[in-house]
């Protein structure tokens, strides 16, 4: 660990958590929406945060920001530790959390002006904040008259005001239409190149593939798999095999311990291995001759859909009776 | 934190909700002020009559029934006096008889408008969800408090005592034009008495801020505060609480700087031969001293209970 000129500790990492537990209590018992999470994410470019709906992504990210307390673990933004130091950090990040929130009988610019000047923001980079993301002309309409889109837009504007140095936006193209999801894609995208770390929480894996540098998905509220994209993509490397027989081949490439299930197409079958060369060997072995072999170019999907599917089937959302 | 209460000053004023209940804080004392200017004016002759007319009339059918002789001389003029001295109901304007009357009216309104913009104020910011934004830029919540409850407390205190101040200058000035005689130190006491319920006006509204704190919504503290009335209602009507714990005679005491109430006595007291003089503060005395300390201690205790819930709450629950 590296320490600056004030003890302070110097770290390349922009978020970190380590064993971060979440619960809910509740008349029906105790919920852990987060369990044990270890996340990491390095300075610069644009993370992707992934997670089925109720795996946890949200509550960790209010933890973070310090709108919820966590039940334990320790949180880290910038090295210092949250939510003691948030206000020590809070000026370097910029975050909209689930739908965008203003009060709705202020115009856009009156709603940017009160979070300005709450922090000793100037005016001036109000308009700079509406301009950038399109809203000119409609700053002086009332909250409430404002699209989905717009009312995104004006989220995204209110986390400009601070020029961060993080930016934590959870589903920021909710409701925006295919020319609004692209320029807010390449906003986001252009930031993450100029240096401002972006963490992305989204369900739209193409939109994480395309735009994030590296990722992290989690399932039940734990950490299910971390990285760049090509490394996690890397991990899950599958052929498609086509056999007359799909049954007997299935029961001979289990039985050679490899992964295989049926296509999701009808196609024949997945097959999951780093060796292509085992496949053929093995059905070869057993007189199955295979009209197909094809290496199978993983999406984040696939990737993503396989560790949640697996996860979900190895455990459950732990629930106690209080 | 001077900015931070700048900026809640800035979103009280941008509230058309708080605009409104501002503006009320002003017409309806000044309403109340017409009426009791109207309601207290000189008696003439024509009004007396035009309002009289009838006991006029029946004065001068049956005289004797009023202790006339039918054929006494100027029988009009003797039974329109009679009138005038024992029909007219209209008081001439007095403040202190005000103190009493119009000027609690006054800070009852207030109080309640005040404690609605105390509440209205934070429950929108629950409502629309923009406390979470506003946290996102400032996460002490400690001071986002802070801040909201001394936009609030200033902006309350000011609107009700320059409105109490008013009313009570203005009967004043009322009173100097009809050349109605203001009695030593009358005035002075008068505008304590505003300060003064000025003072609890800005109480409630904090008081509502508070609540509306700790219960996150608007509707919910109106209701909440709606049971314990009617509860509190029953509670004293069913148990038969003293006049002492009834909150309108705390009020009382607090906007008039110490009243009386009654208390029951043995029956004994009532028994004896012969009276004799009660002895201030024994057992047989009915009455007995409200003090403003009493009275402030009756809602500042609870208030202060509230506050405490309201930071703690506030400080500790995820939003």
């Amino acid at each position: 660990m590296r320490t600056d000129d004030e003890g302070q500790r110097v770290t390349d990492l922009v978020i970190e958590t380590s064993g971060l537990r979440k619960e809910f209590t509740s008349r029906k018992g105790r919920r852990v929406a987060v369990q044990g999470l270890d996340l990491a994410v390095p300075a610069g470019g644009v993370h992707g945060f992934l997670g089925p709906n109720g795996s946890g992504k949200t509550t960790t990210i209010r933890m973070l920001l310090g709108l919820a307390r966590a039940t334990r673990g320790e949180m880290r933004l910038f090295g210092q530790p949250v939510p003691r130091s948030l206000p020590d950090v809070i000026g370097k990040v910029g975050a909209v959390v689930e739908s965008p929130k203003f009060a709705p009988n202020f115009t856009g610019r009156q709603n940017l002006l009160l979070l300005a000047r709450s922090i000793g923001i100037p005016d001036s980079r109000v308009a700079a904040a509406v301009e950038t993301v399109g809203l000119t002309g409609r700053d002086q309409d009332r909250f409430k008259s404002y699209s989905l889109g717009m009312k995104q837009r004006l989220a995204i504007a209110a986390t400009l005001l601070k020029e961060p140095r993080l930016l934590i936006l959870d589903e920021p193209t909710n409701g925006l239409d295919p020319a609004g999801i692209r320029e807010i894609r390449d906003t986001i995208r252009t930031l993450g190149e100029s240096g401002v770390t972006v963490l992305l929480s989204s369900h739209i894996l193409a939109e994480v593939q395309q735009v994030c540098t590296s990722a992290t998905i989690i399932g039940n509220g734990r950490l299910l798999a971390s990285g760049t994209v090509e490394q996690l993509l890397g991990e899950g490397t599958s052929y498609r095999v086509a056999v007359p027989d799909a049954a007997a081949a299935t029961a001979v490439l289990t039985a050679a311990d490899l992964s295989c299930v049926a296509a999701p197409d009808g196609g024949g079958l997945l097959v999951e291995t780093d060796d292509p060369a085992a496949v053929t060997r093995a059905l070869a072995g057993a007189g199955i001759w295979l009209t197909e072999l094809t290496p199978l170019r993983p999406d984040l999907e696939t990737f993503f859909l396989q560790l949640t599917a697996a996860d979900n089937l190895g455990t459950s959302t732990e629930r106690d009776a209080r | 934190m001077t900015r931070l209460v700048r900026v809640e000053l800035l979103r009280l004023r941008l509230r058309r909700a708080v605009l409104l209940l501002l503006v009320l804080a002003v017409v309806i004392p000044a309403v109340i002020f017409a009426a009791r200017v109207w309601d207290t004016r000189t008696v003439d002759d024509a009004d007396v009559l035009a309002d009289n007319y009838y006991a006029v009339d029946d004065c001068l059918q049956h005289p004797r029934r009023y202790g006339l002789e039918r054929d006494a001389p100027d029988l009009q003029v003797v039974c329109e006096e009679m009138v005038v001295r024992d029909y007219s109901l209209r008081q001439p304007l007095s403040l202190a008889s005000e103190r009493g009357g119009s000027g609690l009216g006054v800070v009852a309104v207030l109080v309640a408008i005040l404690f609605l913009l105390g509440t209205t104020f934070v429950g929108h910011d629950w409502n629309s969800g923009s406390m979470s934004n506003q946290l996102l830029f400032e996460p002490r919540r400690g001071r986002i408090w802070a801040a909201k409850a001394t936009a609030v407390g200033l902006v309350s205190f000011v609107v009700a005592a320059v409105v109490s101040l008013a009313y009570w200058l203005g009967l004043y000035a009322v009173m100097g034009l009809r050349d109605l005689a203001v009695a030593d130190g009358a005035l002075l006491d008068s505008l304590a008495y505003g300060v003064r319920g000025a003072a609890f006006a800005t109480a409630a509204a904090l008081g509502g801020l508070a609540l509306t704190m700790l219960f996150r919504s608007t509707v919910a503290t109106i209701g909440v505060l709606f049971v314990v009335s009617v509860a509190g209602g029953l509670f004293i009507g069913v148990l038969g609480v003293g006049e002492r714990w009834q909150p309108p005679k705390n009020v009382s005491a607090i906007v008039k700087n110490g009243t009386e109430y009654w208390v029951t006595v043995p029956q004994s007291c009532y028994q004896r031969r012969q009276p004799q003089p009660v002895e201030e503060g024994s057992s047989c005395d009915d009455t007995r001293d409200l003090t403003l300390l009493q009275g402030s201690l009756y809602y500042g205790l609870p208030l202060l209970g509230a506050g405490a819930a309201s930071v703690l709450s506030f400080r500790r629950r995820d939003v």
